[in-house]
């Protein structure tokens, strides 16, 4: 049970049952919404439309004239973007991203801290092209613990696409990465690295927050609230936990929520 | 003979591009309108599009460990009897009003487009690590994925997308354009026909009457540049004088240089 999860009423959710609901999201979060939206669907006979891509795209459509129910978003300032253009009714903290180190399987370059990507000879992987998250967002860390120009000096791949990273750790062709937990979880990847985690003084500044909200085009916004609720109780919650994600609602994510000032305008 | 053979190959051709439609048909689909890469198919193991068949299944590995083999053994084959896009470019040529046969100095060059194509094809994939010019919709409705994916993808792969479009769309005018003038797998697979094992070609009974090349959607003859042993010209020919199997090596050679 989660620290502040909100209790979901499945008899209220099966009022609005044959109906559809259209759910916009991140991208990063699509593996964690499709295990959720299935157990909605199960449980209430209601249909999710779900859409799952790079979130800063989502939100620039939507801030023109793209239209959706509910929006779960990466960037605690578009979501706040959002409300501010009216756009949005209301948004909650969904999830925290986390990161962490990965090596291929065994650790053959012995890797324990984040100070060893600056270590000679050790191969680093990186993807400083990648959206901010996989990008800029890691070079950020490397900053901050003082490794940036050695790790960038050892860099054997500088590619554009997080997932690039994974394929390049599996296949052995770099030792150490610095990765969004997430990456960790999603199919093809699971299981085929070793994952080394980062303290909390090492994660990276904001973007770390995913925000979930119901939309002004919602046909009907006691389904999108119902929806919403569902997915910050504990089931909903639990999809986003076994995907990576720190949920909103545990207690490490109220301590964030807190520290970060994910909250409503 | 060959009349009767002919009129059991069509269906049976047609049959198999069902098949192949059905098998390859969606991930030809997501690779020209909604993969995020400079060059589709090439880059599966590596796309976060979570829904695309090349990526689902094995269909990625699969397709690329087959076609050589089929090149090998049929050289352009592939184009004719198993490639959605050619399905398309074949059916829109039927229709087409003009079917680009002739022996100028264009129907000469054109065809060097596909390998233009394919070396482009190449140095983006190889030399510049297939750059991502588009947002990936990582799972998504299919009218809002398409409409999300041209609303924030970067210039060149417009310029990508709609090329390929423009030249599938051209094909209901001027006969299978794409694929004798574009497509870089049909590049690729032309370089494989130079050594394939089996093929319709002429035999010694041809007197280069060339019904056959007017017969041919590819506005070619048998066992030469475009063909695609689809076998559509052996009814075509007046003297029985194409057949399938293989080539002797100096009739091949002649006949390819």
């Amino acid at each position: 049970m989660l620290a502040s999860a909100i209790p979901w009423n499945r008899a209220n959710a099966q009022n609005f049952a044959g109906q559809t609901l259209q759910v916009w999201s991140c991208g990063g979060l699509a593996e964690a919404f499709m295990q959720a939206n299935q157990i909605y669907e199960e449980k209430t006979g209601i249909t999710i439309s779900y859409t799952g891509a790079f979130a800063a795209a989502l939100g620039k459509s939507l801030l023109a004239n793209g239209q959706t129910e509910v929006f779960a978003g990466r960037v605690l300032k578009l979501a706040q973007k959002l409300r501010s253009a009216d756009k949005m009714v209301f948004f909650k903290p969904l999830c925290f991203t986390q990161y962490v180190m990965i090596t291929p399987k065994g650790n053959p370059a012995g890797i324990t801290t984040i100070k060893d990507l600056a270590r000679p000879g050790v191969k680093v992987v990186l993807a400083p092209d990648a959206s901010p998250p996989g990008g800029a967002a890691v070079l950020k860390m490397l900053e901050k613990t003082g490794v940036k120009e050695a790790a960038l000096a050892n860099a054997v791949v500088k590619g554009s696409c997080v997932q690039q990273i994974m394929t390049s750790i599996i296949d052995g062709t770099g030792d150490v990465a610095v990765v969004e937990k997430r990456l960790t979880r999603i199919p093809n990847f699971k299981g085929q690295t070793e994952i080394i985690p980062l303290p909390d003084s090492q994660q990276p500044p904001p973007p770390l927050p995913f925000t979930i909200g119901v939309m002004k085009d919602a046909q009907d916004p006691e389904l999108a609230r119902d929806y919403v609720t569902f997915i910050l109780s504990d089931q909903g919650q639990a999809c986003f936990e076994r995907q990576g994600f720190i949920p909103a609602l545990s207690a490490k994510g109220q301590e964030l929520v807190e520290k970060l000032g994910v909250k409503d305008v | 003979m060959s009349e009767k053979k002919n009129n059991r190959l069509v269906p049976i051709r047609r049959a198999v591009q069902g098949g192949m439609l059905l098998l390859l048909g969606q991930w030809s689909f997501y690779g020209l309108f909604r993969c995020p890469f400079a060059v589709p198919f090439v880059s599966c193991q590596n796309c976060p599009v979570i829904t695309c068949w090349g990526r689902v299944t094995s269909l990625f590995w699969g397709f690329w460990l087959t076609l050589p083999i089929i090149g090998l053994l049929f050289g352009r084959a592939f184009c004719g009897w198993g490639c959605p896009g050619g399905l398309i470019s074949q059916l829109s040529a039927k229709i087409a009003p003009f079917k680009l046969v002739g022996k100028t100095l264009f129907h000469r060059v054109a065809p060097y487009g596909k390998y233009l194509a394919l070396l482009t094809a190449l140095a983006l994939w190889l030399f510049l690590n297939n750059p991502r010019w588009a947002i990936p919709i990582r799972i998504g409705e299919f009218i809002n994925s398409i409409r999300l994916t041209f609303e924030h993808a970067e210039t060149a792969w417009l310029v990508r997308t709609l090329t390929v479009l423009s030249f599938i769309t051209a094909g209901f005018l001027f006969s299978n354009l794409w694929c004798r003038f574009a497509c870089p797998t049909g590049g690729l697979l032309e370089l494989f026909k130079r050594t394939a094992l089996f093929s319709f070609h002429p035999t010694e009974q041809c007197n280069d009457c060339d019904v056959c090349q007017d017969a041919c959607d590819m506005g070619t003859r048998p066992a030469e540049s475009n063909c695609t042993n689809c076998g559509d010209c052996q009814s075509a020919c007046p003297r029985n004088a194409i057949q399938f199997g293989r080539l002797k090596r100096k009739q091949g050679k002649n006949l390819l240089d």
